[in-house]
Formats: C-alpha cells, structure tokens, sequence
C-alpha cells in the first residue's frame, strides 16, 4: 500500500513537467501579450514593460524560471493584476470553488444515490423510469441554461434568492449555485448508482445474504450499497478535482469570485504566471484526488489489493 | 441524441424568454424593484476586475471609475459634461500659445492619512508615471510634458567637456523656427510670456528650472546602443559631432513639471496642446503619496497600507468580488460629499449585471450594461439612461495592399453601406466622420459620404471593375482579396454580417468574413497583416476632437490603416496652435475632412452609453464618458424627487 502511494506520487512530478510546459508552450504560441490592446502601447513603454517583466529575456531564461517557480510551488506575480502574487490568487479563490463545488457534490451524492438506489430497487416501475427521466433531464440541459432559468424563477420572478455574488459560506447566495452545478452530477451519480445496484442485487453474496434471512433493509444498505457504490466512488475523484478548482460556467453566470473565473479571464489576458499557476494547481489536484480514490478503493472493495 | 438534446434546450430557452416577456410586461415605470438601500450606500457595478488601485497602473474605465472616488487631480470630470472643473488646483493660467500651464493648489488638501497635498506631490505623480521602472502603459499620455517622452524610454543628452549640452537646431535642417512652441524660446518675463491674468496674483516668479524649459532644445538620442546607432548613422554632421562626448541620461528631474512653491505647479510641454486640461482628471495624473509608496512599494495598494487623496477612502478590497469604499474626512470638501460609502462591484457580463439591477440589489452600473436585445423592452422605461458617447466604431481599411489601396474602392465600400439602417437596428447614431457626432458642442464637424450605392458602383466602374459595356461586373472584383476580419465580442458578429449583406445587396460583392481572437486580431492589425478590412473602435482619452484624429497623427501606433499625410499632420499641428477655440476647432474639421477624402477608414456608428439607475440615485448623469464625479451623488427617499427619465443635463 505505502509503496504504491508513494511510486503514485513520483509519478506526479514528470507528469506536473510535461503539463506545465506544455501551457507553457502554448501562451508562448498565442499571439498577443498581457499588454496587447486596442489602444496600442507606444514603443518606449512597451520597451518598459517588458524589461519590468524579463519579456526580453530569452525564452530558455524564461522558460528555467517557471520550472522553477514550478519547484518552489510559487508563481511569481500575475502581469494582469499589478502587485498580487499568484499564490496569494490561488488561496483566495480556492475557498469560494471549494466551498461551491464541495456543497455541490454532497448535495449530488444525497440526491443521486437516493434516486438512483430507488430506481434499482423498483427497477421497470415508474419510480425507475421517473428518476431516470429526471436524470436524462440533468445530463442535456447545460448549466448556462439551468442557472439563469432558476435565477429567473427564484431570483427575479419570486426574488427569494439573490441571483448572483458571493456573500461568504455559508449564505444563501450559494444555493442557486450549488443546485446548478450538481444537477449533472446528480444525473450521472443516479443513472451510476442505479447500474451498479442492478449488478450487484444480482450478485450470489446478495443471495447468500438473503439466504441467511437479514432483513432487505440490511441487505441493500449494509451490503448491496457497498459494493454498488464503486462506480461512483471511482467517478467522484476527477469529479471533485474539477468541481474544487473551479467551474467556469456557474461562476461566471453567478459572478463568484473563484478559481474558474480567474482561469478564464487570465487565457483572455495572457496573465502567464497566473495560467501557469491554475493549471499545475488544476493538475495537482486532479492527480491527488485520483490518488485518493484509489486509496479509497482498498478500503471499500475487499477485492482490490494493492 | 444531440438532436433530442438541442430541442430540449431549445424548448427551455423558449420557455425563459416567454417567462422573461410575462415578467416584465407587468407594466411599470422603472425596471424591478426600487426600494432605496437601507444605509447611506451607492452600490455601482463599475466594470471588470480592476488592474491595480494604484492610479498610475490602469488603463481602462472600469479603474478610472473607482480611481475617481480614490484619488483627486487637479481638475476633475464635470459631472454632465465631462470637461475639466476645478478640484485640486482652483484655477490655472495657459501661456500665450497653450504651451505651458501653471496651476494653484489649493490650500488645506490632504491626503487619507493627513499629509498636506501640494505642488510638490504632483511633481512626484508625473515624474513617477513617466519612469521606466513602473512602466506605466500610461506614460504616453505625458509625452506631451518635455523631457516626458525621452525620460520614460531612458533617452540621452550629449554633452561636451565643458558641460555643454549639443543642441537641435545645430544638427536638424533648416526648419521654421516661427512654428516652435513659445517654450522653446526664451522668455523675457513670466508676465510677458503669459499676457495679463485674471485675479491680484500674477503667474510666478521666473525661476532657474523656468529658464531651462526655455532653452533650446537639446539633442536627444536614444539610450540603447543600437538605436542610437542607426540614429547616427542617418545624421553625418551629428554623428561626427557626438564622437568623444559623454551621454547624459535624462532624469526624472528634467522634466518639465515644477513646484514654484507649495502651492504653485509649472507644466511645461514641447507643444501647444490646449486639450492637455482635459487629460488632468485622468486617473493618471490624480494625486498620489510619495511616503507611502517609498515605504511599502508595490503593496502600497494594499488595504492596510493605502494612502489615497480623494473624496473616498479604501475600505475593502475582494478581488473579483467588490472594492467598498468610505468618505474620507481628511478631503478638502468633504462638507459637500454625500455618501457614506461606495461598493463597487467587479462585474462584466451584462446579463447578471441586469439581474442584479432588477432584484434591487445594485443602484448603477457601467456603460454598456444593456444587452442590445433588451433595448426594445428597456428604453421606453423611466431609469433608462442613454447618451451619444465619446465613442465610435468603424472599419479600418488596409490602404497598402489589395484593391482596398485604391481610394475609389474604399469610398465605394464605404457608400455602400446604409449607416442609418444599421443604426436604427443598433439603437445608436449613425457615423460618417472620423469624430464622434453631437459629443463637442462648437465643433464645426465636417460630414463624411453618404448612403449613395449608384456612385458606389459608379467608383467601382473608374476603378476598372467593368465589363465589356463598361457596366459594373460584380464578378470582377476579386473578392477572395477581401477580407471583413473582427474579433466575435459584443455585436460584432451581428455587424459584420450586416454590412456583408448590404455589400451584397448593393454591390453584388459577397466578401467573406473572418474571425480571430482578440490579441491575436490586435496583433494583426498593427502589422496591417489583414486582408482588406478590419474590425475596429475608439474610446476618448480626453474630451476634444483631436483624441480621435490622432489616430492618424503617426503612420504606425493605433493607426492600423496605412493612410498618412504630412500635410494632415501640419493642418493638426497648425490647429493646436490657436488659442481662439473656434479657430482651432475650424482647422480641426479642415484636417478631418482632408482624412475623410481619402477614406482610410469606413465609419460605422457613433456608440451610446445606455446603463441603467435607479430612480432615487441623484447627480448622476448620462455623460459622454460615464464617468461619475462621486460626490456629487446622493440616495434620494423622497419619491416626489426622484429622476422620472434623463435628469436635467443643463447647466
């Protein structure tokens, strides 16, 4: 087990290399600069702005300072904002994506899971064909289309919610957020659920358990929702690493100040350091969450040794 | 399956929009709720995320909007007008041939944290903006000051043994020394050089830093090797006469911004520039704490370390979030400030934007907040605020390559579009000239093409794009030459086919359209690497016609055309010479109308501001900038006083 976290994590560093040079690379290949605007710098200033920012540096000097940066885990400072360091970007803006996403997908596993275990449960009735019905709704309607529809309804038309800005955690601004981010992942966390409980009700240990007279409240929740679970388990680790780092959409259409909205708009003003510093730190956590999971499977599936 | 899913989406569209339509078809005067804030506050989208709070930083509006509450210079925006009103200086002399101005501070200023503001700190403000090391993208705007410019790129004097500076009039060819600006000639007296003033007190003791501002011109040569070099290499004479003499590099202290005394401040230019007034409430020029930024350097904007010279003080900073500023006592009229407090939101997508205005949870917001397809359900509304803007869009046209070199193919390009059409879709003015239309009251504006498509195609024909009859060919014209490039932001897209349309219309010619994305469109243009026709806007630095036909002023820079003109540039010069108004505006229209005939641009549209306010927000006004003097401002809780429509814009 400890051997194969830590060959785990050795493997994180080639693969933080390679991800950030190549963004590395591809800022590089975008033309334009942070400074590039519609009213044009005159010569001297740009002159000035790049010698403030080592732009006239050559590009394998620049290049050694980001892996460098990239060792220390410290950025620089952004090109965009004057005077903030990345890092101190990143810590402010992850609590307000953690805290969006992390409510998003506990309020997706309470909702998915109970949908999608009754769907199995009572698999070819209505309840099963309903709950799938709802969960084919959250897979197509994109979030740009649920979120301003509930701002509409409960922000605007019933105005009991305010329909965008954050006003900390907890608040009452993060619900229509928070209801907008998971209902993908309510439907894909049901429709997950509802396959993996079908397999496993099927299962001869299932059989046994019955056999053995425990009540079916028992058999489903103490045995069947272990195993049937896994297939979420495995989903959640990628899903929680984005749904963390920021969700571009729902923080655009609720104007929250977190890690997705910085993302986007520094690739719009070529802010290096601060894309540079997202994306290794998108990177690091997809990576870790990953990591987690299957630590997490080890304890969940008797089967799975490492 | 994505069939099935595209009409989801498209049924639930359907479904907001009929909901959007029901909601607000609930007739009523104003839009959404309009119960004023409980406390003293004016919440104010100002615009994205600001760059930076130190005012010297930023270049766009959203900054200049919270640098106004922040920070005070010498003159500030009239709130309806936007010209330049006393703030800091209480009044200001020009010379004789605007040139130099010397403005009187005013006694009693402070900063936040208490320090006297005088003459001195904006001294430090200039010379701070122009230095290399903020490098500030700002810094241009001061090129206008002498020793500006030469100061900002690290240029250098050449001086002798005997510390002697060489001088410009030895090495440059014969030139009309009657055109130099008065401050390139000694001056006999202050008195003399600045005729009679108005009120007891005369301009200012002549001084040693006076004298040096009016003497000649030094030679000035470029601070890296290479440069300099090629510089040289173009000039025999100075070339031979630098060899051996030691290069002195311009300091901050050349500069042509002087303390006379505490409350006395000198600017001295390199040219008459009677607009320079109205770039002083510029964020750039507003005041700013030498102390405070030597002490803590770049987190000097900090919340905790700010020092800040305006009405308001920092309060709160959350990035992407809000910027909350407080009245500050220490302002010299704070008596007349009104607010208690200001929260500037930093937000940029419309559409929350106007969610948050109808949920009443914001009072204003920036220019440009409402959608255009909200306009038709927005404008009869009484807080709808809209006014013709310092602000213009049109095409540029590449005048170097492609049938577009040909003048007769840019008129008739330009003649073929219905401006007025396109307009009233738009909700704006049309445009036929290079300055915005109704925005310079006395400007003699001359008028550009019209709408004519016979003489469109008539051009075409002398251009040789004929048939055998000597009819127009439409299949002559090598479209596959042409292309229409815009960046898809706003309603670009939208305008681009428009105007596609009616050149197919009128014309018969279907150019093809192309998008890049932003910066890499930027980078396109400057190279003048596109085909034909670009996408392309101005937004005024500072309230005067020449801001816009400056663009022109250099072949390079933000001209992205190709087109210039000595003798352009000679009528603009000749113009900001005059110290009549109405004269000077003449020569302005004269030179607009000589870039006008040869048409390096299609003009397009004058913009509107079109925002929103509530109807208790009083003394904010829809000026041609949309820039709010704070103070003025106030929540008004008597309904029977509230604004029904546009406030009263007269004086």
């Amino acid at each position: 087990m400890l051997r194969f976290i830590i060959r785990r994590i050795i493997v994180i560093i080639p693969m933080l290399f390679i991800i950030v040079s190549a963004t590395w690379g591809l800022i590089r290949l975008a033309p334009g600069n942070f400074y590039t605007a519609e009213k044009k710098l005159a010569p001297a200033v740009e002159q000035n702005l790049r010698e403030k920012y080592g732009l006239n540096k050559p590009w394998y000097t620049q290049y050694r300072k980001v892996l460098w940066n990239m060792a220390r885990f410290d950025f620089g400072t952004s090109l965009k904002y004057e005077g903030q360091s990345v890092n101190q970007i990143l810590w402010r803006a992850l609590p307000v994506s953690a805290a969006l996403g992390l409510s998003a997908y506990l309020l997706a596993l309470i909702v998915g899971i109970t949908i999608g275990t009754v769907a199995a449960l009572r698999q070819n009735s209505w309840m099963d064909y309903g709950s799938m019905v709802i969960a084919m709704l959250g897979i197509s309607i994109p979030n740009f289309v649920l979120g301003p529809l509930l701002v509409l309804l409960f922000g605007l038309t019933l105005f009991w919610l305010p329909p965008a800005l954050w006003n900390g955690f907890p608040s009452k601004s993060l619900i229509l957020p928070a209801i907008t981010l998971s209902a993908i992942y309510i439907a894909y966390i049901a429709r997950l659920t509802r396959s993996g409980m079908l397999e496993v009700m099927r299962s001869d240990y299932i059989r046994t358990a019955r056999a053995k007279g425990l009540r079916e409240r028992d058999v489903v929740i103490r045995h069947a929702l272990r195993g049937g679970l896994l297939p979420v388990l495995s989903f959640s680790g990628p899903a929680l690493a984005f749904l963390v780092t920021g969700t571009v959409v729902v923080e655009r259409v609720f104007a929250l100040p977190g890690l997705g909205n910085y993302f986007i708009n520094a690739c719009f003003n070529r802010d290096e350091p601060l894309i540079i510093g997202i994306v290794a730190f998108i990177a690091v956590a997809v990576l870790g969450f990953n990591l987690l999971v299957d630590i997490a499977y080890g304890f969940v599936d008797p089967r799975i040794r490492y | 399956m994505s069939r099935s899913n595209s009409g989801a989406t498209y049924v639930l569209l359907l479904l907001a929009v009929i909901a959007a339509g029901c909601v607000v078809s609930a007739k009523s005067e104003f839009f959404g709720k309009t119960n004023p804030p409980p406390q003293n506050v004016l919440r104010y989208v100002s615009g994205s995320e600001p760059e930076s709070l130190d005012p010297q930083i930023p270049t766009g509006q959203p900054e200049a909007r919270i640098c106004m509450a922040l920070y005070s210079g010498l003159t500030e925006y009239d709130p309806k007008t936007t010209v330049p009103i006393p703030d800091l200086a209480e009044r200001w002399e020009a010379n004789k041939d605007s040139s130099e101005f010397t403005f009187h501070i005013r006694h009693g200023a402070r900063f936040s944290n208490g320090d006297p503001i005088t003459a001195r700190d904006f001294v430090y403000t200039i010379r701070r903006g122009l230095s290399p090391e903020l490098a500030a993208r700002n810094a241009s705007l001061s090129y206008y000051i002498k020793h500006g410019e030469g100061y900002n790129e690290g240029a250098v004097f050449v001086q002798d043994s005997n510390g002697q500076f060489l001088l410009q009039k030895d090495f440059a060819e014969a030139e009309d020394t009657a055109q130099a600006p008065l401050t390139a000639k000694p001056v006999n007296s202050v008195a003399e050089e600045y005729g009679a003033v108005k009120g007891e007190q005369t301009p200012d003791a002549d001084t040693a830093f006076h004298r040096f501002m009016h003497s000649p011109d030094r030679v000035v040569l470029p601070g890296d090797e290479k440069s300099r070099n090629k510089a040289l290499n173009a000039n025999a004479k100075l070339k031979a006469a630098v060899a051996g003499k030691q290069l002195v590099p311009i300091k901050a202290e050349d500069v042509g911004v002087e303390a006379v005394d505490d409350y006395t401040l000198r600017i001295t230019l390199i040219q008459p520039a009677p607009f320079f007034l109205s770039l002083m409430p510029h964020q750039f020029f507003r005041v700013v704490n030498q102390r405070t930024i030597e002490k803590f350097g770049n987190a000097w904007t900090d919340p905790q370390n700010i020092v800040t010279s305006g009405p308001f003080k920092l309060a709160a900073h959350r990035p992407y979030d809000r910027v909350v500023v407080v009245r500050d006592p220490m302002y010299w009229d704070a008596g007349a400030v009104k607010l208690d407090s200001i929260t500037f939101f930093a937000l940029d997508d419309n559409t929350t934007i106007m969610n948050l205005y109808k949920a009443g949870e914001i009072d204003g917001m920036l220019n440009h907040s409402v959608p255009a397809p909200w306009l038709d359900l927005i404008q009869p509304l009484k807080d709808f605020m809209d006014a013709p803007e310092a602000a213009i869009e049109f095409y540029l046209l590449n005048t170097t390559t492609g049938p577009t070199k040909d003048v007769r193919v840019r008129k008739a390009l330009n003649m073929a579009i219905d401006k007025q059409a396109l307009a009233n879709w738009r909700h704006v003015k049309p445009l036929t000239a290079l300055t915005p239309e109704g925005i310079f009251p006395g400007y003699p504006q001359p008028k550009g093409d019209q709408f004519d498509p016979q003489k469109a195609k008539r051009l075409l024909v002398e251009a040789g794009y004929k048939d055998s009859a000597g009819n127009f060919d439409s299949k002559k014209f090598p479209v596959d030459q042409v292309e229409l490039t815009f960046n898809p932001a706003g309603a670009n897209q939208q305008v681009a086919e428009f105007v596609q349309a009616q050149w197919k219309q009128n014309l018969g010619l279907t150019i093809p359209l192309k998008t890049m994305e932003f910066k890499t469109f930027l980078v396109a243009q400057s190279k003048l690497d596109y085909k034909g026709i670009a996408r392309s806007g101005w937004v005024a630095d500072y309230m005067d016609p020449f801001n816009f036909l400056w663009l022109y002023y250099t072949p390079t820079g933000n001209n992205g055309t190709g087109w210039w003109d000595q003798r352009y540039v000679d009528l603009l010069d000749e113009a900001n010479r005059q110290t009549d108004q109405q004269k000077r505006y003449e020569l302005i229209a004269k030179a607009e109308a000589m870039a006008l005939e040869a048409q390096p641009v299609i003009p397009l549209t004058t913009n509107a501001t079109r925002w929103m306010k509530k109807p208790y927000v009083k003394g904010m006004y829809p000026n041609p900038q949309t820039l709010h003097a704070w103070k003025y401002v106030y929540i008004e809780r008597d309904p029977s006083k509230w604004d029904r429509g546009v406030p009263d814009m007269s004086h």
